[in-house]
């Protein structure tokens, strides 16, 4: 087949599918947890005002 | 169901969880990875790039079963106008997004040494790539609701139109599912109905730690989107009380 790559060649597109993988899922984890910890944060320091 | 809309009663349960749903699901990943690469043996035909499929197939099963769940939380506040519901479809929207953008490419670099290409108008991929563009709108749909009233909706609910558009945009899914059945596709047909699979299993345990792992963390994902956006709203709500009582004296 015209194009099919074979061989140790393959382990670059295994390594760039994990790496991209890694990075992207990565990445959601992290904005996802500052913004969860500063809102909560917020939301606390307002109510602890309150009182 | 109901006795879960009050924030505060869901907020008891999110808490403890949010950690275990994260900590097992990145340990269930890390294991799954490890052996999808290093321990199970390349496939005959495709050699090393079968181990692509690893991360691939939970970035798919997360992308359409995101959509799933938005539509089920879209038609939860269209008929029960609970509260969560329009929370959880937006926290659900971003983490979707990225792992339909994840499975397109992943699929893309998959296909280069396997098919010869990149990309081919095909049905599956185009109805995934139909997908992402789906979240990307609702995503917009939602951002601007967060615009509206100066910054709040009713506690984070979705407008009719966005739920509407969730519900409506769930048609996608059975055509992804399908696509490689109803059209002629590079892509390969099933591998896994309830009948069986066709991965031989040397292959295949891996895909379930794996497919575990990726769940759970975008459970503790979601969870925590849902936690900041009830957050900012309780935020909100105080400034809008304390700015009436300002007003009131």
């Amino acid at each position: 087949m015209t194009g099919v790559i074979s061989g140790g060649g393959q382990w670059a597109y295994v390594a760039a599918a994990y790496a991209l993988t890694v990075l992207l899922t990565g990445a959601v984890l992290w904005h996802s947890w500052r913004a969860m910890r500063r809102a909560e944060t917020r939301s606390d320091a307002l109510r602890r005002d309150r009182k | 169901m109901h006795a879960y809309a009050n924030p505060t009663r869901f907020l008891a349960i999110a808490r403890p969880l949010t950690p275990w749903l994260l900590g097992l699901g990145l340990a269930l990943l890390l294991v799954g990875a490890w052996a999808g690469l290093m321990l199970v043996p390349g496939d005959y035909k495709q050699g090393e790039t079968a181990r692509i499929l690893y991360v691939h197939v939970p970035s798919a099963w997360l992308g359409m079963g995101g959509w799933t769940a938005l539509a089920v939380a879209g038609l939860v506040q269209l008929v029960w106008r609970h509260p969560l519901a329009g929370i959880a479809a937006r926290a659900i929207a971003v983490p979707g997004m990225l792992f339909t953008a994840l499975c397109l490419a992943t699929g893309s670099i998959w296909g280069k040494p396997t098919w010869g290409t990149w990309w081919e108008w095909d049905g599956r991929m185009t109805s995934m790539l139909v997908l992402l563009f789906l979240y990307a709108g609702f995503v917009a749909l939602t951002m601007g609701d967060a615009n509206e009233n100066g910054g709040q909706r009713q506690g984070g609910m979705l407008s009719r139109g966005a739920a509407v558009y969730a519900l409506v945009g769930a048609v996608n899914i059975p055509i992804i599912n399908r696509s490689v059945v109803w059209w002629n596709s590079l892509h390969q047909g099933p591998s896994i109905t309830l009948g069986g699979s066709s991965i031989d299993a040397a292959l295949l345990w891996p895909l379930g730690l794996t497919l575990l792992g990726f769940s759970l963390l975008f459970g503790g994902i979601v969870l925590m989107r849902m936690r900041r956006i009830i957050a900012d709203n309780r935020v909100a709500a105080r400034l809008r009380r304390l700015a009436d009582d300002d007003e009131g004296n």
